[in-house]
């Protein structure tokens, strides 16, 4: 199939090569600048007083001892600093979106442990923590609703403006329509999967730095965010201050994985103490409040059924799902929720099928962003296909050649009408396996199985929507300046927190003006001096920078050949420009230097062409004609259990993925690495759980456990490349890793177990998780 | 995460480290490598007055192996062990216990006296101490005493230490040979704290028979357990692997106190415990064998 023209990948020196990363002088040599980093003058510390409980009401707030230990400057509650509220919405979901209740500080009741009831802002943080031990706030428990998957039957409501604790539900047609369907099939299976909470963990937690100037009436903010506009707009609108008055500041950002895409009540508290207070305010998160309060992901479950035909083909399926709000979600989750039914299809032919999802609030941390925020699809997909396969006698891998969609199905629209183009899922399956070479673990499986030893095989095949065209998401800027001296610089919106976004647009820029790699440089995250963008998130970063740079470069590409041309003496189709050099074709000795072009653009401008501006820069703006770019991958995994310990062993893990061409394979190689590795994490290792009372298990790294490069094999890559309808021919490739992996690895598990008919319906499978299997099952004595 | 204020001593003498901590009581803490204290004091679960650290106190480090025992100096690092050739031929239980203390970087700071003193249920090197029939040396102002390890460890983070007194070194009896060791854990990652694991000491006489046996589990009780029965059925009996799983069912079976949390029950403790007691068991009695 051959791309249409424009769909071409960009022919260039950069593209597509693996350019070390611009960011790792500084990053490998410990230069980076992170919030931490930031020191102003003056500048006071803030700690937060957190609620112990996951449920009570409180009174007063009594800070009169913290206020009396010296080096304290105040002690701030929900009286000081909500009033101070004047609009708080998120630019993603937009001003009309129905949101979730959000106030900066608890106010009369607090809803999960770890709830912020008061700041405390001091000399330095040391005294900001002892200051916040001498808080007595008085607490009158209540009953928490700790357990979301029951909180729809609860008496009790996190939040009494939503009796029932339902934030909200979406759903296809009625799951009644289709019992003719399940009625009449030959076989119908059904499974419930549990899958628990994890928390995105990024290496830098949360912080915030916010500097009030009084007289002009200015706020400065130094974020660690994924998208320094956001935070922006969203400072201006909560203060009320002017947006051309508020200027953020986002240098390094040490991961963010969904978590930092938007401002949450923290650092509304920071922006709201920062106007009261003489010094810039920092708030660096520890990493215990983090995994108290930063929020979590993933913990929802779904009752999926499957109709068959005899031949294992798919008739219908459906996915009653389920999913936990925690008490202050960032931002509902209802709009984007809708996407794990929509998707829950795959990459399957299904010819029938509808979904309903519901949104519940609970008295844990509120839901965020994860890295694929819809991977249950997959999960629950991907685990009963299994299931299914198990039932009917037949081999996975056999059942999904059967319904996997082909090369000759697309395009086509999946049953809740997702319209899939550009899309291998075949193509990644088939290579996957060809590097496992599947016969040959199958028989290794069966020797080992002869010798009591459990080895198992898992997959997963997905389809993704990647730089989703939502309104705030939908364009992305880029100006271009070419300095006197003929350096290059770029400047865009940014948000990069890993995700080597600098490197990319470098690479981008030097091949779309021609300009030698190592003349252009990059500005990103200074709202001042950066254009409007969405930052990143939704996997939409290479496609849309490229699509801002093509746009912005092309123009001022133009007027570089036009001054060399008039320079030169020659027709503009006579000139080349490569490597920061502009030369006459078949004369290269002939020829003139960006340096050259440079200066006569701002100092000779009476030897610009005539109708020529002077200087050289350029703004630009992409708007996608998309509604989404659809990506897919697919995930092998092998394993050995121990049946002795429960304990799961990696053996190989494969991902074959098509992203399009890519701008760089180390890169894109990073994130599947790192996303493939969350996704193991979260099968075997993650697990943000709470007692009955609602006191979190998991507070610190020594309980909440992320696999380490012990835990992880090598992992093995291969490429099947398609162009996208976007500029380039790029997919996103930031979140794929995470949706793909889970599912593989539990399917590697549940095969290790099959010979026991044990069926897993709850994650994390740790090891004890693997034991019980394994008793129930009667495979080993209990 | 930043601990309360401490006043910070560093005394160089052990004589007048003792003293302080007599004068400053319960208000004080000594501080080895902080691989443990620190985080707790960071998270506030633990705060002192005052804290004494060891790094300046002369005679603390240091390994030795003379009259048949090895003896290791408080603060002498958890990586100098690993790294000792003396520690590897005299005293291989530790050598092989060494590595799975917590990480490498964590091993670089962290002591054997801290370890000990410390006494987490679930560390390596108190189970070691218990298996080999260790001594602890202590100091204090009424003067020097020696600790057998099996009255050594008292409950959860607790010993038979005083306020004032301070862990000088530990003394391991060096086995006669033919002789085998082994040390058998299972933690969720590498590096983590055991959810349960195994020691294992096998001697033997001149008929080739057992004639000296310790087993140890650990991370299954608040401190280290012998397990004395299954170690009396042992003893004249052939070294064999064959009853491995009957010698482990034994050892974990009058354990009655098994913690419980996040990462398992405490029946899948136990039964994690009788694993490792039977893979210790079987490397043990190979290697006694083949001494």
């Amino acid at each position: 199939m051959a791309p249409p023209p424009e769909q071409k990948a960009p022919v260039g020196r950069y593209t597509g090569t693996r350019v070390p990363r611009v960011e790792d002088a500084r990053l490998l040599t410990g230069a980076g600048t992170y919030v931490d980093d930031v020191v102003r003058p003056g500048m006071l510390h803030a700690c937060f007083v957190r609620s112990p409980v996951a449920r009570a009401r409180f009174g007063a707030v009594d800070v009169s001892r913290a206020l009396r230990l010296p080096g304290v400057h105040a002690v701030l509650t929900a009286h000081d600093l909500n009033p101070g509220v004047h609009e708080q919405w998120y630019s993603l979901n937009g001003r009309d979106d129905p949101d979730t209740p959000r106030p900066p500080l608890a106010e009369d009741e607090v809803r999960f442990v770890g709830d912020p009831v008061a700041m405390v802002v001091a000399d330095d943080r040391y005294i900001a923590e002892d200051a916040a031990e001498l808080v007595v706030v008085d607490y009158e428990p209540l009953p928490p609703v700790v357990d979301y998957a029951v909180a729809l039957q609860s008496p009790e409501s996190v939040h009494a403006s939503h009796p029932g604790n339902l934030v909200g539900q979406l759903a296809g047609r009625p799951m009644a329509d289709l019992g003719p369907v399940f009625d009449n099939a030959p076989h119908v299976v059904s499974r419930t999967l549990h899958q628990q909470a994890h928390g995105p963990v990024p290496l830098e937690t949360r912080g915030i730095v916010a500097e009030w100037t009084a007289a002009p009436g200015e706020m400065t903010v130094w974020a660690s965010s994924q998208a320094p506009h956001e935070v922006r707009s969203f400072c201006a609108r909560l203060l009320a201050v002017d947006e051309n008055r508020v200027r953020v500041v986002v240098r390094d950002t040490g991961g963010g994985f969904g978590q930092k895409v938007m401002p949450q009540r923290e650092e509304m508290c920071v922006m709201l103490a920062a106007v009261r207070l003489p010094a810039a305010l920092k708030w660096i998160e520890d990493r215990q409040e983090h995994l108290l309060a930063a929020g979590q992901a993933r913990h929802e479950h779904g009752e999926v059924r499957m109709a068959f035909d005899d031949d294992g083909r798919i008739l219908a399926a459906t996915l009653d799902h389920v999913q936990d709000a925690g008490a202050y979600p960032t931002p509902s989750p209802v709009r984007s929720g809708i996407a794990v039914g929509l998707l829950f299809p795959g990459p399957y032919r299904i010819p029938e099928g509808t979904f309903s999802s519901r949104f519940v609030f609970s008295n844990t941390s509120g839901r965020v962003a994860y890295r694929g925020p819809w991977q249950f699809e997959s999960m629950a997909r991907e685990v009963v296909l299994d299931a299914a396969a198990r039932r009917l006698g037949i081999d996975p891998v056999e059942l999904r050649r059967r319904n996997m969609l082909r090369h000759e199905d697309l395009p086509t629209v999946n049953c809740h009408g997702m319209p899939y183009d550009h899309i291998t899922p075949y193509e990644t399956f088939e290579q996957a396996l060809e590097m496992l070479d599947y016969p040959a673990f199958r028989r290794e499986q069966e020797h080992a199985r002869a010798e009591g030893r459990l080895l198992g095989v898992g997959t997963c095949t997905y389809v993704e929507p990647t730089a989703g065209a939502t309104p705030f998401h939908s364009t992305e800027g880029a100006t271009i300046r070419v300095e006197p001296s003929g350096k290059v610089s770029v400047h865009v919106a940014g948000g990069s927190c890993g995700n080597s976004l600098e490197t990319t647009v470098v690479q981008l820029t030097a091949d779309a003006l021609g300009a030698a790699i190592e003349d252009v440089g990059t500005v990103q995250g200074d709202t001042a001096v950066t254009p409007f963008g969405g930052g990143t998130g939704g996997s939409r970063s290479g496609s849309m920078t490229a699509g801002a740079v093509a746009e912005t470069a092309a123009g001022l590409r133009a007027r570089i050949l036009a001054i060399a041309a008039h320079r030169l003496e020659v027709s503009v189709d006579d000139v080349e420009f490569v490597r920061s050099r502009a030369t006459v074709k078949g004369r290269p000795e002939h020829g003139l230097t960006l340096a050259e072009i440079a200066d006569i653009a701002y100092f000779q401008v009476h030897a610009l062409p005539p109708d020529l501006p002077a200087g050289l820069e350029a703004s630009g703006r992409y708007r996608t004609p998309h509604p989404m770019i659809w990506a897919n991958a697919t995930h092998v995994c092998t394993c050995e259990v121990d049946p002795r310990t429960g304990a799961v062993k990696l053996l190989r893990y494969i991902v074959s993925e098509d992203c399009g061409p890519m701008i760089n394979p180390s890169v894109v190689e990073g994130q599947i690495y790192g996303g493939t590795v969350q996704g193991i994490g979260g099968a075997l290792y993650e697990h943000l759980a709470h007692d009955d009372d609602g006191n979190p298990l998991a507070t610190t790294f020594m309980d909440y456990l992320l696999p380490t490069a012990t835990e992880v094999p090598v992992i093995e890559l291969g490429h099947v490349e398609t162009h996208g309808p976007g500029p380039g021919g790029h997919k996103g490739v930031g979140e794929g890793g995470a949706i793909g992996s889970a599912p593989a690895v539990v399917n590697a598990v549940a095969d290790a177990l099959a010979p026991f008919g044990a069926e897993i319906t709850r994650l994390p499978l740790t090891p004890a998780t693997v034991v019980g299997l394994l008793e129930r099952s009667g495979a080993v004595a209990v | 995460m930043k601990p309360a204020a401490f006043e910070y001593h560093a005394p160089v003498d052990p004589e007048e480290t003792v003293a302080l901590l007599a004068r400053l009581g319960d208000e004080a803490k000594v501080l080895a490598g902080g691989q443990s204290l620190v985080p707790m004091l960071a998270l506030r679960l633990a705060a002192f007055g005052h804290l004494v650290d060891l790094r300046r106190v002369k005679g603390l480090p240091g390994i030795e192996h003379r009259g048949g025992v090895v003896r290791i100096g408080a603060t002498t690092t958890q990586a100098a062990v690993e790294r000792s050739d003396v520690v590897r031929d005299a005293a291989p239980l530790l050598a092989r216990a060494t590595p799975l203390i917590g990480h490498f970087q964590i091993r670089s700071r962290g002591t054997v006296g801290g370890s000990l003193a410390h006494a987490d249920a679930a560390a390596e090197y108190p189970a070691v101490a218990l298996t080999l029939d260790a001594r602890l040396e202590t100091l204090s102002p009424r003067g020097r005493r020696t600790v057998p390890a099996d009255r050594f460890f008292t409950g959860t983070w607790s010993t038979d230490l005083a306020e004032d007194e301070l862990l000088t070194a530990v003394a391991l009896p060096v086995w006669h040979r033919p002789r085998g060791f082994a040390v058998a854990e299972f933690a969720r990652r590498s590096g983590d704290f055991a959810l349960a694991g195994a020691t294992v000491a096998v001697g033997l006489g001149p008929d080739r028979r057992i004639d000296r046996c310790a087993i140890a589990v650990f991370g299954l009780g608040p401190v280290p357990c012998r397990a004395r029965a299954a170690e009396r059925e042992l003893i004249g009996r052939e070294p064999t692997t064959e009853a491995a799983g009957d010698i482990a069912d034994l050892a974990v079976s009058g354990l009655d106190s098994v913690p419980a949390d996040l990462h398992g029950s405490a029946g899948y403790r136990k039964r994690v415990g009788a694993a490792m007691v039977a893979r210790a068991w079987r490397h043990a009695v190979r290697e006694a064998v083949h001494d």
